[in-house]
């Protein structure tokens, strides 16, 4: 089942990006790509990262072990409330602007990466911890993505607040127990910040892209 | 580091309290003078209640620290002291454990003492109190309990929220096998909670409204990642809380422990861990392995679980005590090791294995050694593999092997190894060291084992000879040599050289006797000669063939010797003898030896295998001696004889199957049984009643010359069936119950009948050939021809001299009454007068035959009817009316007319009639037949015929007539028939 669902993604992502393919010399011929590339690009690498989460997730929960493995598991969000929450109203979400849409993926992922890394430390397995490191490695490389993004938008990162850093330490009253609830949640609002981020850029991609009269003018003044 | 139980902590060690006791009596000696003084001062301030009580916890470990002190004693020095401890849990009164605690102790002295709870601290409040007794020698007045101190209580429930539910004990490391109290305090929720132990609901008992406790025993290891209690409300069936348990495998004591040097500079420990206890989310690492030596004192810990290597330090030291400590944060193991190093010696594998001085049969094996120092010697072994085979060899060593591998075999493939130990105080041998080699040919040591053949009648001589074993060969055979010697004249010798792998060759030689000599030769020489001489007389003399009974392990033979000056005998015969090669085999034995056992894995049961034995006398020339034949095991004869009868006659037949061969059964053939199945129940003599496997009852006739292929079967009945069977039969069984043949013995009297019949047929046959032959003569005097009288004279005379073309009598001058056509048959040819056509349909012949219905106008019906026939001519004819039938006056019915005249019931009526006449007239026709006494004026003479023949002639004095019933009358004819239909009539008809 794992194994089809990754052949399945692999093959959404490889046919996501040829179908860019196309595109993308065509808008450079343009002279100035703008965001355009870049948001794509980003958007592409969230839907591989949604897909290989899949894997790890379903990896991770069978080493918690039940109930987390428990396909109807839904526990109280008890010592989660420091995750960054992916769910938001629809409407506030719509009238949110690129800077703030971008900067709220930016800390999400900053925070989640934080968290994700402390995850390593209590996995035992050889394979669980290779999956992990690889899967922060392609999320750092989505935050550098976004980052991207925001620069070439012309955004400045957001700056952390002095204490705001995210920790993995938890309290003394903070048991093991508590911690796998933890852990799952943050797999959970992990999948949920892929999927909203997904439509981020959806939203972002078709905002930035030029009317397709323009680009039609473009090319004729270029010789097509 | 969590412990397993609490400490128990005491004032004292137990080193001051021995020393206590040695000297308990020089004190009870000195204090015995102030005792009655002493016990008046305590009496005052009795009771010793224990205070300032006061408890600390520890979660982890559930563990309750205790800690009081007793003020009231006086004098400074210790007392022996019991305290009484009572643990409530909780309420007060709800008491659960209650201990002693002895101990001794000064005034104001504090006492240490811990509990460890089963149940989680958390689950519940817990109280504590304590009392104390003196249990002192020197103070028996003291000896009474006394007051309780206050209750203590201990609370160590999270001050969280109250809505919200706890497990306990939290992330609790325990070994596997173990049991354990878990609880889950339920604060304000009202709705039903269920616990589950990876996803198996547990049951508990309540402890209070809010707490509910549950008792796990020997649990199990699940995961290293911890084994998770969850508790949810069931009626919002949503995980609250839940607490995860780190089972640990048990830690086992480190087996195989062993230590060993190769090099006296390290010692190698090994040792098979066992179980890895680690645990994931920081809970346990690995157990840790450290190696302490008693002697030395040095520790040291090892980085690898299953072995660890020690410094041997140059202090001589020859004596090892090592301690192999293992050990996790539930438990810890050792083992002891004590040995002496030099006994411990693993050497180093042989190194540079050489061969020198290889020959066919001996090779020198060298080798190096790692040296131990000048006072080890090495015991070194050398083992030698070849031809399946293994030899050892031990060799003391210094430095430098050497080793003189000799009987070997030339032409063989050796592997040589070797591996060493020490030679004083042997411990291990060393890896294996080795190379492998190959001896040189040399000749073959043996010669060849020749035998011949030769063909009865000729001078041809088959040379045959066997491989040499690889033993003899000494090599790869690469010829055979062959030299023929004539023995009777001195002539040339006659070399030939047949190149391996043939194993025969043949030669032509003349009526002389000849010495054969045979040699194998391989790269390094040849062999010895096999000498074999033939005989120019080889005298085979007819020998009675013997039968000998196989068994499967071949044939058991022996013979008588002719002469007592022999080199051997030789047993020759053939392990395919169906096959045209025979695959022709031999067996020399030596001249002592008068019987033989004869076996070969080509031997198959049912093959009959003939054997000879040849004497050789000492001049090497064979005499045949005797021949046997014989069947490892016989078996049923798989088919019976292809029988045929001949001789039959009704009283006996006779049974033949010649081509039965009885030399290439399964089995010898001992004869024959006929069986013979008949209705009659007595068998005739010479046979005797046999029930067949089908439980039929036979007669059974036995043969038992196998050679007599011919039965005859007598005294049978004639026209009878019998039934026989012929199978052959061994000395065991006989053929296989096949299907029987049929066969009917004839009648007696058609013999008798054809004696008599056959001649009577021939003369009948010669009488009426005769009588063919005489014909005319016969006719003419039987019955004469009735002369023609258009023929006659007179007639001629008339033509001549009137008109030539009439004639005397013409049909056209007749006016017949009617026209009967008798025997005319279907399909006959009808000639038109004009056109000769043929008609040969039955319709057409019915036309016809309407159109020679009566026409005469003046056809006045029935008229004086006259029968009469001429039966020469067996013709009929018949007049109209009245013969033989009733008168039809012209008054009848028209309704009759018109059923009769309609054209179908006519057509049906003359082909009815019309057919009648085709065969024999029946009785009682209605039709009359008037045959006439002559011919048709027309017969004989179709080709005067004309036209004019359609004019009715005016009368006729012979006419045939018939007499054609009333009910037949046709209407007359149209203007359209063809009335020359008429003259269709030829005279032959009317002959017919």
């Amino acid at each position: 089942m794992d194994m089809s669902w990754d052949s399945w993604g692999m093959l959404a992502c490889l046919c996501t990006v040829l179908w860019h393919l196309p595109a993308v010399p065509a808008l450079n011929r343009t002279g100035d790509p703008g965001p355009g590339p870049s948001i794509q690009k980003t958007y592409d690498l969230t839907r591989y990262l949604e897909h290989q989460l899949r894997s790890l997730a379903g990896t991770y929960l069978n080493y918690l072990g039940p109930p987390f493995n428990e396909p109807d598991f839904n526990p109280p969000r008890l010592g989660a409330d420091t995750l960054p929450r992916a769910t938001v109203n629809l409407e506030v979400w719509r009238s949110l602007n690129d800077k703030l849409r971008l900067t709220q993926n930016y800390e999400a992922y900053s925070h989640l990466l934080c968290y994700l890394r402390g995850l390593n430390r209590q996995a035992a397995t050889a394979e669980l911890r290779h999956s992990l490191a690889h899967f922060c490695t392609s999320l750092q490389g989505l935050l550098g993505s976004i980052a991207g993004v925001m620069a070439t938008l012309g955004y400045p990162l957001p700056q952390p607040l002095p204490g705001t850093e995210p920790t993995w330490t938890p309290g003394p009253a903070h048991s093991d127990f508590l911690q796998k609830m933890d852990d799952f949640w943050l797999l959970k609002e992990l999948q949920t910040w892929l999927w909203r981020s997904a439509k981020d850029f959806n939203r972002l991609k078709k905002k930035m892209q030029p009317p397709a009269a323009a680009v039609t003018l473009h090319l004729e003044a270029h010789g097509f | 580091m969590l412990l397993r139980d609490c400490p128990v902590i005491s004032k004292r060690k137990p080193e001051s309290m021995a020393l206590f006791a040695v000297f308990q009596t020089t004190f009870l000696l000195t204090l015995l003078s102030l005792r009655t003084h002493q016990s008046e001062v305590l009496a005052e301030h009795l009771p010793l209640t224990p205070e300032a009580l006061k408890v600390s916890v520890n979660s982890a470990q559930q563990c309750l620290h205790l800690q009081w002190t007793v003020h009231n004693l006086p004098y400074n020095q210790e007392f022996k002291m019991i305290f009484q401890i009572q643990i409530s849990r909780t309420e007060t009164s709800n008491v659960i454990w209650m201990g002693n605690y002895s101990t001794t102790m000064k005034r104001n002295e504090t006492v240490h003492w811990s509990w460890e709870s089963e149940l989680p601290l958390e689950c519940a409040a817990h109280f504590v109190r304590i009392r104390s007794v003196v249990d002192d020698a020197r103070f028996p007045e003291w000896n009474f309990w006394s007051s309780w101190s206050s209750w203590q209580e201990v609370n160590v429930q999270d001050s969280t929220g109250q809505d919200t539910l706890f497990v306990f004990p939290k992330d609790k490391l325990v070994e596997e096998g173990s049991n354990i109290t878990i609880c889950y305090i339920s604060g304000n929720i009202q709705n039903d909670i269920s616990c589950y132990l990876e996803g198996e609901q547990i049951h508990g008992e309540q402890l209070d409204p809010h707490v509910s406790t549950f008792k796990l025993e020997n649990v199990p290891f699940i995961r290293k990642g911890g084994t998770n209690i969850y508790c949810e409300e069931k009626q919002r069936k949503a995980i609250s809380n839940g607490t995860v348990l780190f089972v640990s495998k048990v830690l086992e004591e480190p087996k195989d422990f062993s230590c060993e040097t190769r090099d006296f500079k390290t010692l190698i420990c090994t040792w098979d861990p066992g179980a890895n206890t680690a645990l994931d989310w920081s809970k346990q690492p690995s157990q840790s392995y450290t190696l302490f030596e008693s002697y030395s004192g040095k520790k040291k810990h090892c980085e690898e679980k299953n072995r660890c290597n020690w410094q041997i330090t140059q202090d001589s030291q020859e004596i090892y005590n090592f301690t192999l400590i293992t050990e996790n944060y539930l438990r810890k193991r050792s083992v002891n090791l004590l040995f002496n190093l030099t006994h411990r010696v693993h050497p180093m594998s042989p190194f540079s294995v050489q061969f020198e001085n290889i020959s066919a049969t001996s090779a020198v094996m060298t080798w190096k050694v790692h040296s131990l120092g000048d006072y080890f010697t090495l015991l070194c072994q050398v083992e030698l593999h070849g031809e399946g085979k293994m030899i050892q060899h031990n060799v003391s060593v210094k430095a430098n092997g050497k080793y003189l591998l000799n009987e070997l075999e030339p032409n063989t493939e050796y592997v040589a190894q070797v591996h060493c130990a020490d030679d004083n105080h042997f411990w291990k041998w060393s890896e294996w060291s080795g190379r492998d080699f190959t001896t040189p040919e040399a000749a073959p040591s043996e010669a060849p084992d020749v035998w011949r053949t030769m063909k009865s009648g000729s001078h041809n001589v088959t040379l045959f000879w066997k491989p040499l074993s690889k033993f003899h060969a000494n090599g790869k055979i690469l010829f055979y040599n062959v030299a023929v010697e004539n023995l009777d004249k001195p002539s040339r010798l006659e070399h030939r050289s047949i190149p391996a792998p043939a194993n025969s060759t043949e030669l032509t030689l003349d009526g002389c006797s000849y010495q054969i000599r045979v040699t194998a030769s391989n790269s390094a020489g040849a062999s010895p000669a096999a000498v074999i001489v033939v005989s120019a007389a080889p005298g085979n003399k007819e020998i009675e063939e013997e039968i000998i009974e196989g068994t499967e392990d071949g044939f058991s033979m022996s013979w008588k010797p002719q002469s007592g000056d022999v080199m051997g005998y030789v047993v020759e015969w053939c392990d395919r003898p169906q096959d045209p090669l025979c695959d022709f085999q031999w067996k020399k034995l030596g001249p002592n030896t008068t019987s033989t056992v004869i076996s070969s894995d080509a031997f198959r049961p049912g093959v009959q295998y003939n054997f000879r034995i040849y004497e050789l006398s000492t001049k090497r020339i064979a005499h045949l001696l005797e021949r046997k034949t014989g069947y490892t095991r016989e078996l049923a004869p798989s088919d019976n004889p292809h029988v045929v009868t001949n001789n039959l006659t009704s009283h006996s037949f006779t049974l033949s199957w010649k081509n039965y061969s009885t030399k290439s059964q399964p089995a010898f053939i001992r004869g024959y049984h006929v069986y013979l199945k008949s209705k009659e129940e007595q068998c005739q003599p010479g046979a005797e009643k046999a029930v067949l496997p089908d439980d039929t009852v036979c007669c059974q006739y036995k043969i038992d010359n196998p050679e007599q292929k011919t039965f005859t079967v007598e005294n049978l009945k004639p026209e009878s069936f019998y039934e026989f069977l012929v199978t052959p039969h061994t000395s065991f069984s006989e053929g296989p119950s096949g299907t029987f043949t049929k066969v009917r013995t004839p009648d007696e009297y058609p013999y008798m009948l054809v004696h008599v019949i056959v001649p009577v047929v021939i003369c009948v046959v010669l009488l009426v050939c005769g009588c063919l032959l005489k014909s005319q003569w016969m006719k003419d005097k039987c019955y004469p021809d009735i002369p023609d009288p258009y023929k006659s004279s007179v007639l001629s005379l008339i033509k001549s001299k009137e008109n030539p073309h009439r004639t005397i009598m013409s049909i056209s001058d007749c006016i017949p009454d009617a026209i009967e056509v008798v025997n005319k048959q279907e399909g006959s040819k009808i000639q038109s007068l004009g056109t000769r056509k043929s008609l040969t349909e039955p319709e057409l012949t019915k036309l016809s035959y309407l159109y020679l219905l009566p026409t005469e106008k003046n056809y006045s019906g029935p008229g004086p009817c006259i029968c009469f026939e001429n039966y020469t001519y067996n013709q009929a004819a018949s007049d109209c009316a009245s013969c033989g039938h009733a008168p039809v006056s012209p008054e009848a019915p028209p309704s009759q007319w018109g059923l009769l005249t309609s054209s179908e019931n006519l057509l049906k009526a003359l082909e009815k009639n019309y057919m009648n006449s085709l065969g024999e007239i029946p009785a009682g026709e209605t039709t009359l037949n008037y045959v006439s006494q002559l011919a048709s004026p027309m017969s004989g003479d179709k080709d005067s015929l004309s036209t004019n023949a359609l004019v009715p002639p005016p009368c006729s004095e012979y006419k045939m007539q018939m007499a054609v019933p009333l009910c037949l009358a046709s209407p007359p004819p149209t203007e359209n028939s063809d009335l020359s239909s008429i003259t269709l009539l030829g005279p032959s008809e009317h002959y017919r």
